[in-house]
């Protein structure tokens, strides 16, 4: 066995650490990847699980909610394991002070990749190295530390926002036993088994087209769709009362087409007639109105399509966003969504938002090792 | 004059991508996000200048000369 995961429910932060490295230390792991509820004191959570794993390298962040192979959880502590037969080498990098030095932190982190693995970002094989990154989800720095990843690199760098249980105040992610805020880890991992990503969000999108013709980036608002205060027109579109148009957002979010796939954008609220996005919309983009469906049906499709052509899975990174969460929590199937994982090894957690070409929401991104 | 957008977008792919057909999708995606969709644009759309300044400054940020 490669890859291996472990939990606690234990509030008591030496017991729960206790209880994940008994589960993982068996496997003699190369890296350790763990996601904490933030109710846990966040110094005690990454210095204990730093000092649990010895050698490996161990990362991780704060979280709205855990997964673990056959569970949704929440104020727990989900890990996996990874021994050397799956992670060959592998350099993690923290960005620090993202808010206001972002692209400068991101090719720092990329030299100092290029210097541990002896090449050029630009020519790394995409099928042998994945990257993981972990952001701050309250920093309003992923779209750009996205986009500069984006234009360095052809390697997949999948991940997730870091949550604090919905308390939007403050989150962390881990590294070197310690703690950082305002921050983001890049992990980059030569892989020694075959790996593929999922990207799944279950809506399916409508033959309607909103174009955002007046935004301010910087505050993630869209002031006008189609020259028409934004409000209006998208309650227009869905022929409902402007007023009633926050009652549609999980709903009926818009999606950035990439020829038949979609990268969901979601409105978070109402501010006069305009409407804020959990992600930037630019100006001159066109998104289409979508149409939400059953979360449970379409993940496992998505899961056993990419089972079909890759194989089985031996491990599962899901990075599954709060809102899927909270719409899994409100219709009593958190149940359901965690058996879909119930036979393979799987951590992750609800975030603020995932990381896959760019910053998307109501989205799951997916890492599968075989 | 019409038609530099498309060809200049193009070049981008197909730099990037070297003919590999995943980058070469990974690729536009890249540059929807930037604000330019490739598909909006065909051999006789006219030559914003506006529009120009922008893909080239993506070129640059992306490592491509065009």
């Amino acid at each position: 066995m490669n890859i291996k995961t472990s939990y606690s429910i234990n509030q008591n932060v030496d017991d729960a650490v206790k209880e994940i490295s008994s589960g993982l230390n068996i496997i003699s792991p190369r890296a350790v990847l763990y996601f904490g509820s933030s109710d846990f004191n966040p110094d005690e959570l990454s210095g204990k699980m730093q000092s649990a794993f010895g050698d490996s390298l161990v990362f991780g962040c704060t979280t709205s909610g855990e997964i673990t192979s056959g569970k949704m959880l929440d104020n727990s502590v989900v890990a996996m394991g990874l021994n050397s037969s799956v992670v060959q080498n592998i350099k993690i990098e923290v960005l620090e002070n993202i808010t206001d030095n972002s692209i400068a932190a991101v090719e720092k982190a990329f030299k100092a990749f290029e210097d541990h693995y002896g090449i050029p970002m630009q020519e790394l094989d995409p099928g042998k190295y994945i990257g993981l990154i972990l952001v701050d989800g309250l920093s309003g720095a992923e779209e750009r530390i996205m986009d500069r990843i984006g234009d360095l690199t052809n390697i997949t760098f999948i991940g997730g926002a870091a949550g604090d249980n919905l308390n939007f105040k403050q989150t962390h992610v881990f590294a070197d036993g310690k703690k950082y805020s305002n921050s983001a880890l890049l992990a980059l991992i030569k892989v020694g088994v075959p790996f593929d990503i999922i990207k799944t969000q279950s809506f399916k999108p409508l033959d309607i087209t909103l174009t955002a013709t007046k935004v301010n980036e910087a505050r993630r608002e869209v002031i006008e769709f189609n020259g028409r205060p934004a409000v209006q027109e998208y309650a227009s579109a869905l022929g409902i009362r402007a007023e009633k148009a926050s009652d549609y957002f999980m709903t009926n979010p818009v999606g950035l087409m990439v020829g038949d796939d979609l990268y969901v954008r979601s409105p978070q609220r109402v501010e006069g007639n305009s409407m804020i996005f959990y992600c930037n919309i630019l100006e001159g983009m066109e998104l289409t109105l979508l149409q939400s469906e059953d979360i449970v049906k379409e993940t496992k499709k998505a899961l056993d399509e990419k089972e079909k052509g890759f194989g089985k899975f031996a491990g599962v990174i899901n990075f599954n966003c709060i809102l899927r969460t909270l719409e899994l929590k409100a219709k009593q199937q958190t149940d359901d969504y965690g058996q879909l994982f119930g036979n393979v090894p799987t951590a992750g957690f609800s975030t603020y938002g995932e990381e896959l070409v760019g910053h998307i929401n109501q989205t799951a991104t997916l890492l599968v090792f075989k | 004059m019409a038609g530099m957008i498309k060809k200049m977008l193009d070049e981008i792919i197909a730099k990037r991508s070297k003919g590999d057909v995943t980058m070469m999708n990974l690729t536009k995606a890249k540059l929807i996000f930037k604000g330019l969709n490739p598909d909006r644009f065909t051999n006789t759309s006219e030559d914003d200048p506006e529009m120009i300044k922008k893909i080239k400054a993506a070129a640059q940020e992306m490592g491509v000369s065009i």
